[in-house]
């Protein structure tokens, strides 16, 4: 760190002095990990040269196996970016104080790994040369149109609402002057936390969080939509749209508390990713979880009761066939696993979420697995042949590559961004008040309902 | 209204595969390499499925030969997001190969899993591209392709027919799978026109179509073995 | 100014990426360049010809749009395959194309076999030839030649037997397709000519183990005759399969009744014995025209037990259920049905004949015909004759080929029929004091790949110095000739194409040159008028044809002046002059030749659909003038051989079951779509040889899942067939339909990268003493992993 940044620094409070050295102070761990995670990022993307060049036979993918890694990854990452945006509206909207300190976190993972996510099927086209025909030629029936457009919107929407709550905070770094200061005077935009630019700000992000809500809810809903709109077994399915949210927001939960855990040890941030974080994280993890359980379940029932052949070949092939190691996999890192440690406060401790997290996003990976390859090789018709799919080295590079692109990102992004919303820490810290107030109001609300409705 | 469609009579068919052999040379459809196969990449918009029942000495088998059943109601169209493929006025389900975007979604809604992908560029030798059929264009990798109803033939007994000042006959536009079957198990034609042997036929109490229950309307019809 | 570093490394980077994207557009046109090739409308002809893949000869039809031939169907004027094809016959022009056709005639410049060879021209190969040749007959042993030609029945076959004749060989060689039933004719009805099948007008087929749709003399007319519902007088056809094996063929026939190996002649006379039992059998045509039906005393005054007491004493149902493992019901209602069938015909396969008393068993199954009259009469069995073409001229032999011929073939004949000639040929040859062979020339034909004993034919190959192969492929056994004049492929080529004797009436298809030759390839019919005038005297004057296709045109004018028969037509043109003829009606429709020849030509060839069934010589020539159900010729023979197997009595197959280290049977057969080398070239074929199992490229096995299971295979493993006289690899295939104590493999597959798999090389090398034919289901393998 120059001298005369830490003479800047020194001068700040204890919040912003905790929450800005990562901005200014890097160590050589990060030097490493994120040169590696670029050479694996630039090896991704020399796969996806040769993918191009030589066509997607390169893959493993075939015939009845049309979709594979791509499209896993592509519901696995849309599913993800649920995270940020979704919890951090949705604590927002419910004034949960205990969100200040994650929101920033959660919502940058959401922008950052929408384009991951938004790629994939990009990578996943024989013809990614004509991908513009996708609007040149525009089909509205097709899913496949209603999913560009939402991705589009909730791309466009989670971005402002990152950056809507960062301008207080970039508006700190820019009056700091500890870092590049041509670079925040553009980014804070002129914002200078006046009284009325912090009302309009609050306004505003009330708005966004309720807005991005639906759209957060559509994307996930039309990706499990591309799936039931046809006429696949167990794809087929009302329950799609539903169970795709409950899932994304299910992993998205689990990769906030892998990132918390990890920025918590990197940049010591221990009083802000507190205990109770933690534990309150993981009782949300455990919701989703037996949320996950319910859909899961009451899928595989519907679909056995049912026991139309197409779909029972299906069926079996995940339970006891050629899938059933993924299968249960998935049923262990899913439920079993962030079940038995979220249930017990015993265990719902920055360690515990962080195994359960793993263990989730894992789950989750292979749940998309679970649904996108057993349907895609199980034919309809029963008198064709069933297939396999084995993923080639390209896709899981490229796979591999979209992952540490992802990491490196979001680790590049800390080094400009407060991973810890200050304003909002600050604005938390003032508010104790008043919001002790208004827990005494929940605690009297007999009293204020009989007088509404006296 | 025309519309197109074919009879399969399962008590003729014998499951030669002649229908499926001609309709690789008739639409230029390259033979990929062992490994390829080996991944089911092969391609045969035509194929004689079989389905074999029972054990020695009590086996039977039924074969079906499928082409695409260019459904009424196709699932696949829907989903297109480029209008890559499409039905049209007389119900055939066609391609558009320099639109294809190569998603495969289509594919995937097929019920039937009859649209084939190129993973690879056709491969074929300097010696071998005499034999292409220059009426039907050769795809290029990474794009969809499947049974046409070898459409190219029906535009050309058009303009015969045009030519010749005269109505279009029903043996005027027969598909490649047609010509060569030696039992003549396939008929087709215009399933709207009394005059034509599909429209008879498929009145047959044999007949039947695949996964009907789908309500996918297929345009293919099978009479089912009544021996 | 000097940059700085940033500013430089800014700079190289928008290079770079400026680059990158130049490059893109690159990268999308690579992609496109296929949809970027040239079009433009061309001429379009289309032209009737034979195909000539299998003996079945059907007429085709090429599609030529710029003189290259883009697609073959079928002609619909051929009375036999009616516009069908099958798909090899479609697949034809991936034969024709195919990068590795040999491009000119090759002398072979280093060793034999390492592929060194300098490319020369037609008269320098024609002069090598004849020069050798020529040295044979000067030195007075013209016997050293010997031909060794695949099936090439009409005037290629006329040609070759005129060439070797007057040359002064008698070692014509067949490595062609002979089933032996020729013998069964020959030994009841003293008509040494295969039975012909009316298929088309019975009404119940019974095939023993002939695989009809797959691989039989003609799968096309099977398939016409199976497509046409109704049989002659308007009764649903049926047609019922007997088979060890759940082939094809007995997949769509209207029944299977699966059978244990090397039964299929003790259920023919089970069914006998029913029709004796119940007198269902046709009691009037047997006391009319067969003889040997009841017992009787020989020349010598010796009783000898007729037809009638031999059933009956050995063929009680219950017995014979046991020995074939068919229900005692099923047998009985199996011989209800033919005797109440209609007109019903049993079709004997090759793979009865095939099999240590193979001819026993195949006069068993033909018993049948005989017992209920099923013989040269509407839907039964019929003798054919063939297209009456002019013969060739006169051979003139001189001394040196008088000479010659004096001497014995090297591939002596069996007892009875032709036998197994490649076979013998490559058995007497690799022996130490073999007969001396210097030339040998090889017609469609491939010893080494089609042979069941492959290091036999090494060792003759070797011992003969001098081996020209006419293959357009260099196939193994070119591979290891000194020269190679490569034949033309049958779309280029004139080539006469008669209908296979399985087909009762004469079809006398043409095939016609249908694109200009690609290579530098040369018609082995016009090679062989070459050399015989290079080789002079005798042999030049027995051949004085300026070319093949003058050759065909002598022959036909004997179709010109014969009186009969027609011009290929439609269906209706068919019917017509069937019925004039059968009211003895002829009206000459040409009154040149030229013009005959021109339609002929036009057409695809030239038939005669009128069958007179009232001619007794159809019916039998013995001496008696009756079917002879207990050949003298046979009698005598089993007389005189102590403990020799006798008629009617012992026709099961004879092994003692499988011995404990080979505990299954291995049954190989031939795949619908493939089986000859030349066929393993044609992509589309090989890459999805059989509807079922569902198989690619690589040779499989089927075994039945119980018996995969027990031995621990998969679906798939890779294993390898294991019998006494080798072993090779294949892919097991599940496949229920398989006997659990069977192992059904297909053979003319090979691996991939060319490993060959040929089930044929396993096989126990045990013959019919009788018709000197193998047995092909007397082999017993057990799988190994591989
Ligand atoms: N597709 C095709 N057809 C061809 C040819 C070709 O190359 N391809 N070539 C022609 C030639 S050269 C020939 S020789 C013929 C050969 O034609 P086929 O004689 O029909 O030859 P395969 O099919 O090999 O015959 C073997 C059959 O015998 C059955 N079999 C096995 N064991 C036994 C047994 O113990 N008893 C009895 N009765 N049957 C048994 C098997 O199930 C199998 O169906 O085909 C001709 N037709
Ligand atoms: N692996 C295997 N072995 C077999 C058989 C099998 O199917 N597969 N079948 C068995 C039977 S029943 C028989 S009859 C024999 C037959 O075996 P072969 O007599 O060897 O017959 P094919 O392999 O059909 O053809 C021989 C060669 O003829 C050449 N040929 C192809 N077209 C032409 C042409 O137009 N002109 C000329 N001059 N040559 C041409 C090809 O190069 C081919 O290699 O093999 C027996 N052995
Ligand atoms: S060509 Fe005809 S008989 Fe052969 S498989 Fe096709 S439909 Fe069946
Ligand atoms: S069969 Fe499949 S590809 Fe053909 S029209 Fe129906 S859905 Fe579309
Ligand atoms: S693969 Fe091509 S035709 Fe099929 S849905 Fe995608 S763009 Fe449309
Ligand atoms: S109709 Fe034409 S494209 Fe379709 S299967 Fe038949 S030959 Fe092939
Ligand atoms: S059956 Fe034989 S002759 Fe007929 S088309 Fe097929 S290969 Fe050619
Ligand atoms: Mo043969």
């Amino acid at each position: 760190m120059r001298r005369d940044v830490a003479e800047k620094l020194a001068r700040m409070d204890a919040d912003e002095q905790a929450l800005l050295r990562p901005l200014v102070d890097t160590s050589r761990g990060f030097y490493v990990t994120a040169a590696f995670l670029a050479a694996v990022v630039v090896w991704g993307l020399f796969s996806y040269y040769l993918q191009v060049r030589y066509g997607l036979g390169r893959t493993g993918l075939n015939r009845p196996g049309y979709w594979g890694i791509y499209i896993i990854c592509f519901v696995f990452f849309i599913g993800i970016s649920h995270a940020g945006t979704l919890i951090s509206a949705i604590l927002r909207v419910s004034k949960a104080e205990w969100r200040r300190s994650i929101t920033r976190s959660a919502e940058l993972i959401t922008v950052l790994v929408i384009g991951f996510g938004a790629i994939q099927p990009i990578i996943d086209l024989g013809r990614p040369d004509r991908v513009l025909n996708v609007i040149f030629h525009a089909q509205p029936r097709s899913p496949l149109l209603w999913d560009v457009v939402s991705i589009g919107l909730y791309f466009i929407s989670c971005t402002i609402y990152l950056y809507v709550p960062l301008l207080p905070d970039l508006a700190i770094i820019r009056d700091s002057g500890i870092k590049a200061p041509r670079l925040y005077r553009f980014l804070a935009a002129g914002y200078r936390d006046t009284p009325y630019q912090h009302v309009v700000l609050e306004r505003v992000i009330k708005v966004l969080a309720i807005v991005v809500i639906p759209i957060a809810v559509s994307v996930h809903t039309i990706i499990g939509w591309i799936f039931a709109m046809t006429l696949r077994p167990m794809w087929h399915s009302t329950i799609f749209g539903p169970y795709f949210v409950v899932g994304a927001i299910y992993s998205g939960i689990a990769a906030i508390l892998i990132a918390m855990v990890i920025l918590r040890r990197a940049y010591r941030l221990e009083e802000y990713f507190r205990d109770v974080h933690f534990d309150y994280l993981g009782r949300m993890l455990l919701l989703m979880a037996c949320l996950w359980f319910y859909f899961t379940f009451a899928e595989h029932l519907t679909v056995f009761y049912g026991a139309e052949p197409a779909e029972m070949r299906t069926f079996w092939s995940k339970i006891t066939g050629q899938y059933a190691v993924p299968f249960w996999m998935m049923t262990f890192g899913c439920f079993v696993i962030p079940f038995a440690l979220m249930a017990r406060s015993a265990t719902r401790t920055p360690r515990g979420t962080l195994i359960a997290g793993i263990a989730v996003v894992i789950g989750m990976w292979l749940e998309r697995y679970n649904i996108v390859v057993p349907t895609s090789v199980n034919p309809i018709w029963e008198i064709e042949a069933i297939g396999r799919y084995m993923p080639s080295w390209i896709e899981l590079s490229i796979m591999a590559g979209a992952c540490a692109g992802f990491i490196l990102l979001y680790m590049v992004s800390t080094k400009f961004v407060p991973i810890v919303s200050i304003w909002e820490i600050r604005e938390g810290r003032e508010m104790v008040h008043e919001v002790a107030e208004r827990v005494a109001r929940y605690s009297g609300a007999h009293t204020s309902s009989t007088r509404v409705g006296a | 209204m025309t519309r197109w469609g074919m009879v399969i009579d399962l008590d003729k068919c014998t499951g030669c595969a002649a229908c499926e052999v001609a309709c690789k040379s008739e639409n230029n459809i390259a033979p990929v390499s062992p490994e390829q196969a080996e991944m089911g990449r092969a391609m045969s918009w035509m194929k004689v499925m079989a389905h074999v029942e029972g054990d020695f000495p009590n086996t039977t088998m039924d074969s079906y030969p499928r082409p695409c059943m260019h459904c009424d109601n196709p699932p696949c169209i829907r989903v297109c997001p480029v209008r890559a493929t499409y039905i049209n006025d007389e119900g055939i389900v066609g391609q558009i190969y320099p639109r294809c975007i190569g998603c495969r979604y289509c594919a995937n809604a097929c019920p039937y899993t009859t649209k084939y992908f190129n993973w690879y560029g056709p491969e074929w030798a300097e010696s071998e591209r005499q034999h292409l059929n220059p009426d039907v264009s050769v795809r290029p990798k990474g794009v969809i392709e499947k049974c046409t109803f070898c459409h190219h033939r029906l535009q050309q007994a058009r303009e015969d027919a045009r030519a010749d000042r005269r109505e279009l006959r029903e043996e005027d536009y027969q598909p490649a799978c047609v010509d060569v079957c030696p039992t003549r198990a396939i008929t087709f034609g215009d399933l709207d026109n009394p005059s034509h042997h599909v429209a008879e036929l498929r009145e047959d109490p044999r007949a039947m179509r695949l996964l009907e229950d789908l309500g996918t309307q297929p345009k293919v019809y099978y009479l089912r073995r009544g021996h | 100014m000097r940059p700085t570093r940033r500013e430089f490394l800014w700079t190289m980077g928008g290079a770079a990426t400026a680059y990158g994207l130049w490059q893109v557009p690159d990268l999308v046109r690579e992609v496109d360049s296929f949809a970027e090739t040239g079009w433009s409308p061309g001429l379009e002809d289309r032209i009737n010809s034979t195909c000539l893949i299998c003996p079945s000869r059907c007429g085709i039809r090429g599609r030529l749009v710029d003189e290259h031939l883009v697609g073959i169907t079928g002609n619909p004027l051929h009375p036999m395959s009616r516009g069908g094809v099958c798909p090899r016959g479609v697949a034809g022009v991936q034969m024709l194309y195919h990068p590795e056709r040999v491009a000119s005639p090759l002398a072979r410049v280093g060793p034999r076999g390492a592929g060194q060879w300098q490319p020369v021209s037609h008269e320098e190969a024609l002069g090598q030839i004849a020069e050798r040749l020529q040295v044979l007959r000067t030195e007075g042993r013209p016997e050293a030649l010997a031909l060794l030609a695949g099936y090439c029945a009409g005037t290629m076959q006329d040609l070759w037997r005129q060439f070797l004749r007057s040359f002064g060989s008698p070692n014509y060689v067949a490595d062609d397709y002979n089933d032996g039933t020729d013998t069964i004719m020959a030994l009841m009805h003293g008509i040494p000519r295969r039975p012909s099948y009316d298929l088309e007008q019975a009404e119940f087929v019974l095939s023993f183990g002939a695989s009809l749709f797959e691989s039989w003399w003609s799968p096309l007319q099977a398939f016409v005759a199976f497509s046409n519902p109704g049989g002659g007088n308007g009764q649903r056809r049926r047609f019922v399969q007997i088979d060890t094996r759940f082939s094809r063929t007995a997949a769509r026939a209207h029944d299977w009744i699966g059978i244990r190996p090397g039964t299929h002649a003790v259920l023919a006379l089970g069914i006998a014995y029913v029709l004796i039992r119940d007198e269902l059998f046709d009691a009037d045509f047997v006391s009319r025209h067969v003889s040997g039906f009841e017992d009787f005393v020989d020349d010598h005054g010796r009783p000898v037990e007729g037809y009638r007491s031999r059933v009956v004493r050995n063929y009680r149902t219950e017995e014979v259920s046991v020995i074939t493992g068919v229900p005692v019901e099923r047998i009985t209602s199996l011989a209800r049905a033919l005797a109440e069938g209609g007109r019903q015909v049993s079709v004997c396969g090759a793979e009865v004949m095939f099999s240590r008393n193979g001819l026993l068993a195949g006069l068993a199954v033909h018993s049948l015909n005989v017992l209920l009259g099923s013989v040269n009469r509407p839907g039964g069995v019929l003798v054919g004759d063939d297209p009456p073409l002019d013969p060739l001229v006169e051979p003139l032999l001189d001394s040196t080929s008088e000479a010659g011929l004096g001497h014995a073939p090297v591939a002596e004949a069996p007892p009875f029929g032709a036998g197994d000639q490649a076979s013998r040929f490559a058995e007497v040859m690799a022996e130490d004091e073999a007969p001396s062979i210097e030339a040998l020339l090889l017609y469609y034909s491939n010893p080494l790949s089609s042979s069941a004993r492959r290091e036999q034919w090494t060792r003759v190959l070797e011992k003969i110095p001098f081996v020209v192969s006419f293959s357009p492929f260099l196939d193994e056994t070119a591979h290891q000739a000194d020269l190679v004049l490569p034949d033309l492929l049958p779309y280029e080529r004139w080539q006469d194409a008669p209908a296979p004797i399985s087909y009762p009436y004469p079809v006398w298809g043409l095939t016609r040159p249908l694109v200009q030759p690609q290579g530098g390839g040369m018609h082995t019919g016009d090679a062989v008028l070459a050399l015989a005038k290079n080789v002079g005297g005798a042999v030049a004057q027995s051949l004085p044809y300026q070319s093949f296709e003058d050759l065909l045109q002598v022959r036909a004018r004997g179709l010109f002046s014969a009186g009969r028969g027609v011009i290929l037509g439609s269906e209706f043109e068919r019917q017509y002059h069937r019925e004039m003829e059968q009211r003895g009606w002829w009206l000459r429709e040409h009154n040149e030749f030229e013009s005959f020849w021109e339609d002929l030509v036009d057409s695809g060839g030239w038939t005669d659909l009128f069958y007179d069934d009232t001619d007794p010589l159809r019916m039998s020539r013995t001496p008696n003038g009756r079917i002879d159900l207990l050949p003298a010729e046979l009698l005598r023979l089993q007389d005189t051989q102590e403990g020799e197997r006798q008629l009617y009595m012992d026709v099961g197959s004879d092994d003692d079951g499988a011995p404990d280290e080979f505990p299954l049977r291995l049954i190989p057969y031939r795949v619908s779509t493939l089986a000859s080398g030349t066929l393993a070239l044609e992509k589309w074929l090989v890459e999805q040889p059989v509807v079922f199992p569902d198989v690619l490229w690589v040779p499989w096995v089927e075994v039945s899942p119980i018996t995969a299971r027990a031995l621990g295979f998969g679906d798939g493993s890779m294993v390898w067939v294991v019998s006494p006289r080798g072993r090779y690899r294949a892919r097991l295939k599940m496949f229920p339909g398989t006997a659990p104590e069977n192992v059904c493999a297909p053979y003319g597959l090979r691996h991939p990268d060319g490993e060959q798999a040929n089930p044929l090389r396993m096989l126990d090398g045990s013959v019919d003493a009788l018709t000197g034919l193998p047995s092909w289901s007397s082999t017993f393998v057990r799988l190994e992993r591989a």
